[in-house]
């Protein structure tokens, strides 16, 4: 698999709120690089003699190991007044990074991976969505998906069938919206962003930015490093390790659309590290 | 009963685990151990200056390690979680709670190096972890072969609480539990107690409940 | 010995593994309503017993996202993905898709069982269609399973001594006797099922486990290419 045409993307590779002037090696794309807070307090991301670009937003550090043809996608809600932005935390996980995003596009596992969370047998069912890549944005949309969930968020109380929309603004990167329990009306935004670190190793770097005015800052992180980690177990035992865009290799049905258009967007872009075009 | 806690600790969750098994209510006083690191904080490092967690306070009583705070809720609530007051179960118990430590510092060690970054040398912790898996193997195949369920007598016992997490969890740091029959049969033994409860890594055993039959429209 | 004689002798004790049957795993270590991780030569596979003690062996891998099958659940008759509940019946085909509950799968989704079958209280499978039953291990009883990162040579340097065509081990250690009916796996690994005569007492079977501990205490220091693992 070749890095083109990924390599020109933006990656995170770090907390802007954890920069520090001794910096942090990582990796990215198999290029070690080092993120490190500069001495007029900007980040830099460099290795040995380069420098690479960098942008400091949502949160996170971005970089690019080629040449960005655009600037990092926008989430215009993240300018929001009155909402609370949650820095997660990194958790590392052995799995593509296509296949950690395609996880995150995905309702139907609620029930059977985060059990009386975000699903609960008997409400398997996933109602039909609508799915389309948005050829102005360049983006896979997924609207219209409704789900019960037992405990949709941290402030909710009891059962409510919410509703999402899915964004894939960028080959690693998904934008999810749903229901906002204590701001009807209002969309609560939760993020994936993740850094290739290999075509089998990724940094996941999940970000919220929430209206919800009363639940500790705490409690925010740790039930969304919970509903990380019930799938990371998921992620490191999917075989084979890279995302499958060959057709034959697995069979979606109707609940998995977003999958199938993420995919063809993958493929039509040729998005193609981390990802497995022809069975092996 | 105070618990300074963190959802994705396994030593926490022994503590948890073990008062829901028994019925007692816990507070929890959630850390911010990851990204935040608050378990070095002065706060956090006043109660236990070996900045680590749980934490456990109880009136007068300040407990800062897993296994001592297994064996204070087992006391005060459901003594039969101690084994039967012979020299030998009881001392049994304490083999397993020492060697539970071994437990924390190879499975545990390299699931932080794995998941969260932490450093480490993780060749060495995952060889290390998997020789004490082999060594629980070997005890819970012979606990099997006296056809006792569990690793000191019939029923549970807070032996079995203070190894089973970092045990359940030992592929988050890259060690395989494929090789070990006696280790997935105890585990299961162990998730089908009555009142258990999850942490993350550890799946609900579906099959406890029957399969739904045909689902309500809507919700 | 060398890499290659090595991979030669391995090949030799398995003649065309792919259609012969392997001892998988223990009876006893796949209960009713559980599914445990097992292993052909290149193929993973997932054990279950239904509730009601029906034995199969799946390919270890969702045909919907390619999830390890061993990860499931067994409810009734049927194995279960965790990931997104697709449930497979005994014969392998797809009985429910959670997400479509009114939907009857189409027959085209399998999880390919193999070829399964129990005796002497060891499972056996085979990737295709098996000219002859499996050995009958008459008189011995099965102890437990353990995995060995050693060659074959290995072990048998260990046991001074030679597997025979049945692919069983015997050797004796501190006066106890045991076999070892050996199944290969990925790399320089075996699978060993520890057996012992049919009258052995339980403490007979306890001593038989510790010796089979150290037969590959003994083997894997002798075996180079696990030194790393
Ligand atoms: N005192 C030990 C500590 C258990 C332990 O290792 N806890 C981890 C969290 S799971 C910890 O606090 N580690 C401190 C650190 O890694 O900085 C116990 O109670 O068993
Ligand atoms: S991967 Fe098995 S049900 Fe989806
Ligand atoms: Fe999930």
């Amino acid at each position: 698999m070749t890095r083109q045409p990924m390599i020109d993307e933006w990656y995170p590779v770090g907390l802007v709120s954890k920069l520090s002037t001794t910096g942090q090696d990582t990796m990215l794309m198999g290029q070690p690089v080092h993120v490190a807070l500069g001495n007029g307090g900007e980040p830099l991301v460099t290795a040995q003699s380069r420098r690479f670009p960098v942008i400091s937003r949502f949160g996170h550090v971005w970089t690019s190991l080629g040449e960005p043809k655009k600037d990092l996608f926008a989430i215009p809600e993240a300018y929001q007044p009155g909402r609370r932005f949650v820095d997660v935390g990194v958790v590392r996980v052995r799995c593509s990074p296509l296949r950690a995003v395609e996880n995150f596009l995905d309702i139907a596992h609620f029930p059977f991976v985060h059990t009386d969370i975000l699903g609960a047998e008997p409400h398997t069912e996933v109602q039909r969505y609508e799915v389309e890549i948005r050829e102005r944005e360049d983006e896979v949309w997924a609207t219209k998906i409704h789900f019960y969930q037992p405990q949709a968020a941290k402030s909710a109380e009891g059962g409510i069938t919410t509703e999402y929309m899915y964004r894939v603004p960028a080959p690693t990167c998904s934008i999810l919206y749903k229901t906002c329990p204590p701001r009807p009306g209002e969309w609560d935004v939760i993020t994936l962003f993740v850094q290739p670190l290999g075509e089998e190793l990724c940094d996941v770097w999940p970000w919220m930015a929430l209206f919800d005015d009363t639940t500790p800052m705490v409690d925010l992180i740790h039930f969304q490093q919970l509903i990380f980690l019930q799938d990371r177990s998921i992620l490191e035992n999917q075989m084979p390790r890279l995302l499958p865009l060959d057709p034959a290799m697995e069979i979606p049905t109707r609940a998995d659309m977003t999958s199938v258009a993420y995919r063809r967007w993958l493929k039509r872009h040729n998005y193609t590290y981390g990802a497995q075009l022809v069975a092996q | 009963m105070k618990l300074y806690d963190y959802v994705l600790s396994p030593s926490c969750y022994k503590i948890r685990l073990l008062a829901a098994l028994v019925g007692v209510e816990l507070t929890l006083r959630p850390v911010d151990f990851h990204p935040g690191g608050e378990h070095r904080g002065p706060e956090l490092l006043a109660l236990n200056p070996a900045g680590a967690i749980p934490i456990l306070e109880d009136d007068d009583v300040l407990l800062t390690e897993s296994s001592a705070m297994l064996v204070y809720i087992a006391s005060r609530a459901a003594p039969e979680w101690l084994g039967d007051g012979s020299a030998r179960e009881g001392a049994r118990i304490q083999q397993w709670l020492s060697f539970s430590h071994r437990l924390t510092a190879t499975l545990g060690s390299a699931r932080l190096h794995e998941m969260l970054l932490r450093p480490g040398d993780i060749r060495g912790l995952q060889s290390a972890g998997k020789q004490a898996l082999r060594e629980l193997e070997a005890a819970l195949t012979e606990q099997r072969l006296s056809d006792v369920e569990f690793l000191v007598c019939d029923h549970p016992t807070i032996a079995d609480i203070a190894c089973f997490p970092y045990v359940a969890l030992a592929p988050d740091g890259g060690i395989s539990l494929e090789p070990y029959p006696s280790i997935r049969l105890w585990q299961r033994a162990i998730r089908a107690l009555q009142h258990f409860i999850e942490m993350p890594g550890i799946h609900r055993l579906h099959e406890l409940r029957p399969a739904p039959v045909r689902p309500e429209q809507g919700a | 010995m060398d890499l290659a004689t090595l991979a030669w002798k391995i090949e030799g004790m398995f003649p065309n593994a792919l259609c012969q049957w392997v001892p998988v795993a223990l009876s006893v270590d796949v209960p009713a309503a559980t599914v445990s991780p097992g292993w052909l030569p290149g193929l993973e596979l997932a054990l279950w017993r239904s509730a009601a003690g029906h034995i199969a062996a799946s390919s270890n891998r969702c045909p919907h996202r390619g999830m390890r099958l061993s990860h499931g659940f067994v409810r009734g008759e049927n194995l279960s993905c965790i990931y997104h509940g697709w449930s497979f019946g005994p014969d392998g085909g797809c009985v429910r898709i959670p997400a479509h509950p009114d939907m009857t799968p189409p027959a085209t989704i399998n999880s390919q069982n193999k070829a399964v079958l129990e005796a002497g209280g060891i499972v056996w499978v085979c990737d295709s269609n098996p000219k002859s039953p499996p050995p009958d291990f008459h008189g011995l009883v099965p102890v437990r399973s353990l995995t060995i990162e050693a060659s074959l040579a290995a072990l048998e340097a260990a046991a001074r001594a030679v597997a025979d065509g049945k692919g069983l081990l015997a050797a004796t250690i501190d006066g106890v006797r045991i076999h070892m009916a050996l199944a290969p796996l990925a790399g320089p690994q075996l699978l060993a099922h520890v057996l012992v005569a049919a009258d052995s007492t339980c403490e007979d079977r306890i001593a038989a486990s510790r010796a089979a501990e150290a037969f590959r205490r003994m083997a894997e220091a002798m075996s180079p290419e696990s030194a790393a693992a």
